[in-house]
């Protein structure tokens, strides 16, 4: 706990002494400040097992070369317990020209116990525009995992976009606690297509499949969850 | 922006093109030549020592239109002499007037940088002219302030070489000076012009007036 | 028999006897005011800021050799400044906040001091923030105290801009940077892969997406920002700014391209005009049927429309998405047709700097096979071909054209050869942005600017600087040598040398870069007459060179004009320093 702590204390600072005061000027506009607040999913999950409302959102603020962000993801069975509630703080710096590097704290209000993770991580623009992510996560506990990120635009008009994404979760050592066995925990893959009314917000439909696996899908079993399931979800994901 | 490899490279396809041009061009324009010449009989080709003679590809063209802007005048009738001034890239006078049936001795000065025509014609030969000079230009036969006298000069193949020597037109390099003499016959529109690639287009131009 | 021959150069004699008598009679004093206000180019009024009332602002009228005396007024809220662009002054005076003055604070007025030492067609604009696309340039024209090597009966100021339809420009840059693509809705799409399927062949189409694909870059982005309505003299097309003329007449427009992010492909059917001035400098005149004007070019132009009929001038953006317009006509309410839009351009692997298939006969064709594109890191990174070594300054120049066009002479016929329009050597060879006159005819290109009578005499130049044009689309970071200006050293300049700018652009942007203070002396093969510009346009994978005599100390800009460029790090300060020993010398 407290060394996350330090690790985020540590980020912000660095993040706080780094971004210089930007004046207005013609001249150094080009290290002036923005900022992004993104949800990009939003959506309601129905079919096989219960119905979910999720979120995956995101927001950062900075220079071009210091970024404060934050993440947060999560799941809420329809009339149920929140399942998983993720937020990451995050100091984010360019690494290469289409990659950024991404260091802080991740803490997730649900599954219960509680836990706090430091993070490392790196996203960004593969080739063939497919954003990516890798992330490193180490818990209170000493335990690792990992999560790997990949989604791809498919322009089929100017405005109508399909979306393939997926997710996959693995650990190197069982969390019981949180029901997290040792290899792959899951497989999230997913098909959305959005139409663009304004490129700041675009609703969609499409296909969610998530898959316990290993270790991680014994423990579900054990509780007399479902290990996998398919479901069509409708949102909208927004920015501003 | 050019560098020197490259530069050498479109110097040589500039030559192949220039063969092929006149290797195309040398049958249309011997024959202009000669209906040009055909008129330039009475012209004294000694006073263009200074100077070089533009032939008929475009200005003199043909028999019907050069009967309509006059024809070469003969020196003994010449009434008046008219110092035109060539600069960069204007004339001085911008208009002259003249009287049917006066011969005129045009004394010609280039006091400018660059090569400079006057010409005497109707618009349209002018702009036929224009095309004539343009292609003279892209083959390297005329430069900026210049008459590149090896191309000009060069045989075709079939024992013509490109002369100039047309009545009604005169190409004169900086520095240079020559005369033509003419005779207005009869009241029609003309221009005296400079046909150098842009120089028309710009305001090297002026109208011939008839009184 | 020669009066007005004569009488023009006895007031020249006067003039210069006059001046010499009394060197500071010919002075004049002009006051601007900046101000928000309106602007009416869209379904409402916008908020613009405006000088003296309007945008553009009030043509300048100068004459060369002039004491000029300019009072600008900030009657805004926030800080503002004028840049005379173009001029040769002393720094102090050249407007450009935290470089040459501290700028015009709010409610505040500052006296600018300075003499016109040029003449011809300039403009003037704010140097602060976004302010230029907000409203803030008008024209200047400079009388000259010779008479002009050109003629003409009347003459138009033609100023082009570009106003957003819904977003003020600092929405655009924040856009920009969330979503550096905000603006394309060119993009490549189902359909039109389909399309190139047909094309092509489905292979090649999939191969041309993969490789786009592994440099993660879109060949549709010509112009960062669309949304765009084009503006002529601050009329929008419809609204139709228009010039009246007696037919037989010359006339003279004087095109400026005062927009933030805008290239123009500017005609007039029916007529051609004849390019007379470059940026303010008098060129051998060039008769043509259209030409290009690189945001922040000026170009004088003579048509003599000889009809009684209108004719429609019209500028079409570059990535045509649209066009300016306005008429010329023998009387007001007459108009001409305006022509329909030309098709969508859409960037090569040339303008990458690699082109592949359509360049048969090249050998460069091989020099890039078996490169891995996507290990370039492109734009920005090291551009490492597979034997190691680096494409980094690579000079694009030697992948000529020339040897392309023009291989068949044998087979043309000499007409044919004649009126083929050659490809423009300043474009990357089966470049998607290669100008081609609507008509088939004649496009200006830099390669036909000739000085009229060169500004400086030739000499070899000291050294060459070499500017990498570079940047990160991805991030909407623009910079030179891979340093944007936050980060950068000055670029300094001994007083008295004449150093080359040697132009690589490894962006598939196409920049107009602009000196202040000094002429750029553009390489474009004609030795002593090379043309001396104050903005250079380099296109995508191309390399130009050009001279700057550095004779005019202090600190001055230098940048790319495309606003969201400069304002994303495509900047650099150039300090022209003295040496007391080379002084002594």
């Amino acid at each position: 706990m407290t060394h996350s702590n330090k690790i985020f204390a540590a980020a912000v600072f660095a993040a706080a002494h780094l971004i210089p005061v930007s004046e207005a000027r013609a001249a150094d506009m080009d290290d002036a400040i923005y900022w992004h607040v993104q949800a990009e999913q939003l959506e309601y999950r129905t079919g096989e097992s219960d119905d979910v409302v999720a979120w995956d959102v995101n927001a950062w603020i900075g220079n071009d070369d210091h970024r404060l962000a934050f993440k947060s993801e999560g799941e809420n069975p329809v009339g149920k317990r929140l399942e998983a509630a993720e937020l990451q703080f995050l100091y984010r710096r360019p690494i290469s020209t289409f990659f950024d590097g991404n260091i802080g704290v991740r803490h997730d209000l649900r599954p219960n116990p509680d836990r706090t993770y430091g993070v490392v991580g790196i996203q960004g623009l593969a080739k063939q525009f497919v954003e990516t992510g890798a992330d490193l996560f180490i818990s209170e506990k000493g335990d690792v995992s990992a999560r790997l990120e990949a989604e791809v635009d498919w322009l089929l008009t100017q405005r109508l976009v399909l979306q393939p994404s997926a997710e996959i979760n693995l650990a190197f050592s069982e969390d019981a606690a949180i029901e997290s066995g040792a290899g792959i925990n899951n497989i999230e893959l997913g098909v959305r297509l959005k139409y663009e009314f304004r490129r700041e917000f675009a609703p969609y439909v499409g296909v969610h499949y998530e898959r316990k696996v290993g270790a991680t899908a014994n423990f579900a079993r054990d509780e007399g969850e479902d290990t996998d399931a398919v479901r069509f979800v409708a949102g909208v994901s927004f920015w501003f | 922006m050019m560098n020197n490899s490259n530069r050498v490279i479109r110097n040589s396809i500039r030559s192949a093109a220039v063969l092929v041009f006149l290797a195309g061009a040398a049958p249309a324009l011997a024959g202009a030549g000669k209906a040009g010449h055909g008129h330039g009989d009475g012209q004294k080709m000694g006073h263009m020592k200074d100077g070089m003679k533009m032939d008929g590809h475009g200005a003199p063209g043909h028999h019907g239109a050069m009967a309509a802007i006059g024809e070469a005048g003969k020196a003994a009738d010449v009434t008046r002499t008219i110092t035109v001034t060539m600069i960069d890239n204007l004339y001085d006078p911008e208009n002259i007037t003249v009287k049917a049936g006066e011969t005129i001795r045009f004394k010609i000065v280039n006091k400018g940088e660059f090569l400079h025509e006057f010409g005497l014609g109707t618009a349209a030969m002018h702009k036929k002219h224009q095309a004539e000079m343009m292609k003279m230009w892209e083959h390297g036969m005329i430069e900026a302030d210049r008459i590149n006298h090896d191309k000009m000069k060069m045989d075709h193949g079939d024992g013509h070489a490109m002369k100039h020597d047309d009545p009604n037109s005169i190409l004169l390099e900086p520095g240079k000076s020559g005369e033509i003499i003419w005779k207005f016959t009869k009241p029609t529109k003309l221009e005296f012009a400079c046909n150098i690639p842009g120089h028309y287009e710009s305001g090297m131009m002026g109208e011939i007036r008839f009184k | 028999m020669q009066p007005s021959f004569r009488s023009i150069f006895a007031l020249a004699a006067f003039a210069v006897g006059a001046l010499a008598l009394a060197p500071a009679a010919m002075a004049g004093t002009y006051n601007l005011e900046i101000a928000r206000g309106t602007i009416d180019v869209t379904q409402d009024n916008r908020d613009a800021m405006t000088i003296n009332g309007t945008v553009p602002g009030p043509v300048l009228r100068f004459k060369e050799g002039e004491e000029l005396t300019i009072n600008v007024a900030n009657r805004m809220d926030v800080d503002t400044s004028i840049h005379w662009h173009g001029l040769i002054l002393p720094y102090k005076q050249d407007g450009v906040p935290g470089i040459s003055f501290p700028g015009i604070k709010a409610g505040e007025t500052f006296t600018y001091r300075f003499p016109a030492q040029q003449a011809g067609t300039y403009w003037y604009h704010s140097h602060s923030g976004l302010q230029e696309q907000a409203g803030i340039y008008g024209a200047i024209i400079i009388e000259p105290k010779k008479r002009e090597p050109f003629r003409f009966d009347k003459e138009y100021v033609v100023v082009l801009s570009d106003w957003h339809q819904t977003d003020k420009p600092e929405a655009i840059i924040t856009n920009l940077k969330r979503m550096s693509d905000y603006y394309n809705y060119q993009q490549r799409t189902l359909g039109t892969f389909i399309d190139d399927a047909k094309k092509m062949g489905f292979g090649a189409a999939l191969s041309d997406r993969m490789d786009w694909g592994s440099m993660r870059m879109l060949p549709s982005d010509i112009a960062d920002v669309s949304g765009y309505v084009f503006l002529m003299n601050g009329q929008n097309p419809e609204q139709n700014w228009t010039g009246l003329f007696k037919p037989g007449e010359r006339i003279r427009l004087r095109f400026i391209n005062a927009a933030a992010m805008t290239y123009f492909d500017v005609r007039i059917p029916g007529l051609k005009m004849t390019v007379v001035q470059a940026d303010g400098n008098n060129v051998r005149p060039v008769p043509v049927d259209e030409f290009r004007i690189a945001v922040a070019e000026t170009y004088d132009v003579i048509v003599r429309p000889t009809e009684d009929k209108a004719y429609t001038i019209f500028a079409e953006s570059m990535a045509r998405t649209g066009h300016a317009r306005g008429t010329l006509t023998p009387e007001m309410g007459r108009t001409a047709d305006v022509p329909d839009a030309r098709p969508k351009q859409f960037l090569t692997m040339a303008d990458m700097g690699m082109a592949h298939g359509d360049m048969a006969g090249m050998d460069h064709g091989s020099m890039m096979k078996g490169m891995d594109h996507g290990a370039m890191k492109m734009p920005g990174g090291d551009h490492k071909m597979p034997d190691g070594t680096m494409m980094k300054g690579m000079d694009h120049s030697q992948m000529g054209h020339g040897m392309m066009k023009g291989m068949d002479h044998g087979k043309m016929g000499h007409d044919a050869m004649a009126s083929k329009p050659k490809d423009d050597p300043f474009y990357a060879p089966g470049s998607g942005l290669m100008p081609k006159a609507a008509n088939g005819g004649k496009f200006l290109s830099y390669a036909d600017l000739k000085a009229f009578r060169p500004l400086y005499p030739e000499r070899e130049s000291t050294r060459v600087i070499e500017v990498r044009l570079t940047g990160n689309m991805e991030r909407y970071i623009w910079s030179i040598n891979d340093v944007k200006y936050s980060d950068a050293e000055p670029i300094k300049l001994k007083f008295g040398e004449r150093v080359r700018f040697k132009f690589i652009n490894e962006t598939m942007m196409t920049h107009p870069m602009h000196l202040h203070g000094m002429w750029q002396i553009l390489d474009n093969g004609s030795g002593k007459d090379n043309p001396a510009k104050h903005t250079i346009s380099i296109a995508p994978g191309t390399t130009v060179e050009a001279d700057i005599e550095a004779d005019a100390e202090g600190q001055w800009a230098f940048h790319c004009h495309l606003m969201y460029h400069m304002a994303s790090g495509m900047f650099r300060k150039v300090v022209v320093e003295r040496e007391t020993a080379e002084i002594a010398r």
